[in-house]
């Protein structure tokens, strides 16, 4: 595979994380405008344990992942009284401050005669862990889709366990889900933590593939994006969100003959799409019927002669 | 004290269009319980189908205007039958996915039509500010907040004494109920799409006038600052969306004066999740009903 494919995989890779991150709070109901806050929290985090502070990689993404996953817990329960928009904007909000602050913060520390760290609006430069270990693009893209495995096997487990039921219960009706005696404050934050938590491993990969970050990739285009993603690929089961991203990326770089027409084509598709399929492709009835399909094939198969 | 007075002044001048695009959403919320994302698109496209004219053929600043509201209207019909008529009621999330994407759509459609980065936008008049004592007022604000007053005033009376008005708030209030009373909810829906796109076109009109300058860059500002004092008024109330508006153009020019441009923006934002933190259901929404009176009300 030649450089741009490896980029391109891992771009939609590295996306794929903050989809899935918008995607489990949908799943509790909650639309969230802000993920890419988290995002941006756990490349410049991780971004700084290694380039700053010389900390392993598998340290960094902890550390970034958790900044950004306790974060999302501090703004999960700030933001519990609201609901539907409101919800909305308050998380628009906290990320647009995120970033606004990120612009204006100048923390530099030097590092072999040379100042690294963030630097408001000139970003921040050289987190070489890459280059400094000899990592080739190939195998951090390995690493890329060996966390992201590692997410979705967590998403496939909890999809089918109490916890996720308990989510979605949370999404279809709060009210109900507290009269059965759930506590919903809990798993309200504690959704919004594990879903910062995802978008922040995302980040902290991305400072490291690009080797440099700067607050306006965080900007509130990602996250709608990453909400996109979501119900473009559909909601009945996690790997929805990455069919959105691969779409949405892939068909970007597959049409680039004709550039400067591709939002307008995609645009199109993406609004007809949506007229037929309103909650995605892989929508919950889809995915009922496919598993339905599975499973009596297998059952058949084990009873055949 | 003088600056304070001049910053309140010149804020509330400018804040009166954020309340024109408040009010463009804050009507598509109440008849559609839907987000239209595309709002700011949909001005944006509409200026600069105007801007085209005015670069190419230099024509009138008044048919520009004209063009622009035409244009921004036929906009928002096409967003609305694409977006929002087309996409069962039931389905809001996927209204407002399809509506991002056609914010990009007319984004590219906009470049095609003027692929420079800024055109100038014409100035209504070329006018010196005036002196009032030791205040300075720019005539282009003052046509602002006379254009936001004019058309809040023509809104008010449009929504509370005609029929169709009637039909909309019905509407907003309950539209199952309201196409049982013989409202032809489509109808409604498209008037009031080719409504707030009108909102919208005098606003985008008055703010690129006092900008002279317009980016691709537009549609993305006018929707989140509609969206912004929309919500720091509350959901759904018209006078909610003037208030939210007037408070984030007196905060912004405050904070830009105070504090510098870097925390024009930043304070604006900590304002609103402040606001919305303390009070659910911003300054003059409707009141977000505790647990207990929800549950009580369904059963």
């Amino acid at each position: 595979m030649d450089d741009y494919v490896i980029t391109v995989l891992s771009n939609i890779g590295m996306i794929s994380f903050i989809a899935l991150s918008a995607y489990l709070l949908l799943t509790t109901g909650e639309i969230s405008f802000g993920q890419q806050a988290y995002f941006g929290l756990g490349a410049y985090a991780a971004g700084a344990a290694t380039a700053m502070f010389e900390l392993p990689i598998w340290t960094a993404i902890l550390i970034g992942s958790s900044v950004a996953g306790l974060m999302a817990m501090v703004v999960g329960a700030l933001t519990l009284r609201l609901s539907g928009l409101y919800f909305s904007i308050a998380t628009l909000a906290f990320a647009e401050m995120v970033r606004l602050i990120l612009l204006i913060v100048k923390v530099q520390v030097e590092v072999d005669g040379e100042m690294v760290g963030p630097d408001g609006a000139n970003g921040f430069h050289d987190i070489r862990w890459m280059f400094e270990r000899d990592i080739s693009l190939m195998e951090f893209m390995f690493i890329i889709y060996g966390l992201l495995a590692l997410v979705l096997i967590a998403f496939l487990w909890m999809e089918r366990s109490r916890l996720g039921s308990v989510f979605r219960m949370l999404g279809s009706d709060s009210l109900l889900a507290e009269m059965q005696g759930l506590d919903t404050v809990r798993y309200r934050i504690l959704a919004a933590g594990l879903a910062g938590g995802i978008a922040g491993i995302g980040g902290a990969l991305y400072a490291h593939f690009t080797t440099y970050v700067e607050p306006q990739f965080f900007n509130v285009m990602l996250g709608v994006h990453a909400l996109a993603y979501g119900l473009i690929g559909g909601l009945g089961t996690a790997f929805g969100p990455l069919i959105g991203v691969a779409i949405d990326l892939g068909f970007l770089e597959a049409v680039r003959f004709i550039q400067g027409y591709r939002m307008i084509v995609f645009g199109g598709l993406v609004a007809v799409l949506l007229i037929v399929m309103p909650r995605g492709i892989l929508d919950e009835v889809r995915v009922h019927r496919l598993k339905t399909l599975l499973t009596r094939r297998s059952h058949a198969g084990a009873r055949g002669p | 004290m003088i600056d304070f007075v001049q910053n309140t002044v010149d804020g509330i001048m400018f804040g009166s269009s954020y309340a024109l695009l408040a009010v463009g959403f804050t009507i598509i919320f109440g008849v559609m319980r839907r987000l239209n994302l595309a709002y700011g698109a949909t001005i944006m496209l509409g200026a600069y189908a105007g801007t085209w004219l005015h670069v190419h053929y230099q024509v009138h600043v008044l048919i520009v205007a004209l063009v622009i509201l035409a244009s921004t209207v036929l906009t928002g019909i096409y967003v609305e039958r694409l977006c929002f008529r087309a996409i069962r009621r039931d389905a809001a999330l996927a209204s407002m996915v399809s509506s991002f994407v056609i914010w990009m759509q007319l984004e590219e459609v906009a470049i095609h039509i003027l692929p420079e980065r800024t055109y100038s936008f014409p100035s209504l008049f070329a006018a010196e500010p005036i002196e009032l004592g030791a205040f300075l007022i720019r005539p282009e604000h003052v046509t602002m907040l006379v254009l936001a007053v004019v058309m809040m005033g023509a809104l008010h009376l449009f929504v509370h004494h005609t029929r169709h008005g009637l039909a909309l708030r019905a509407m907003s209030e309950n539209p199952r109920a309201a196409s049982y009373m013989g409202v032809n909810t489509g109808w409604i829906m498209l008037l009031s799409f080719a409504l707030v796109s009108l909102v919208g076109g005098v606003a985008g009109c008055a703010i690129l006038a006092t900008n002279e300058q317009i980016t691709p860059y537009f549609g993305l500002w006018a929707t989140f600052k509609g969206l912004i004092a929309m919500m720091l008024g509350g959901m759904g109330s018209l006078p909610g969306a003037i208030l939210g508006g007037l408070l984030l153009g007196v905060a912004e020019a405050h904070s830009q004066w105070y504090l510098g441009n870097a925390y024009k923006d930043l304070s604006a934002y900590i304002l609103l999740f402040a606001i919305l933190v303390l009070r659910p259901g911003g300054l003059m929404g409707r009141r977000i009903l505790s647990r207990e009176e929800f549950a009580s009300r369904r059963v």
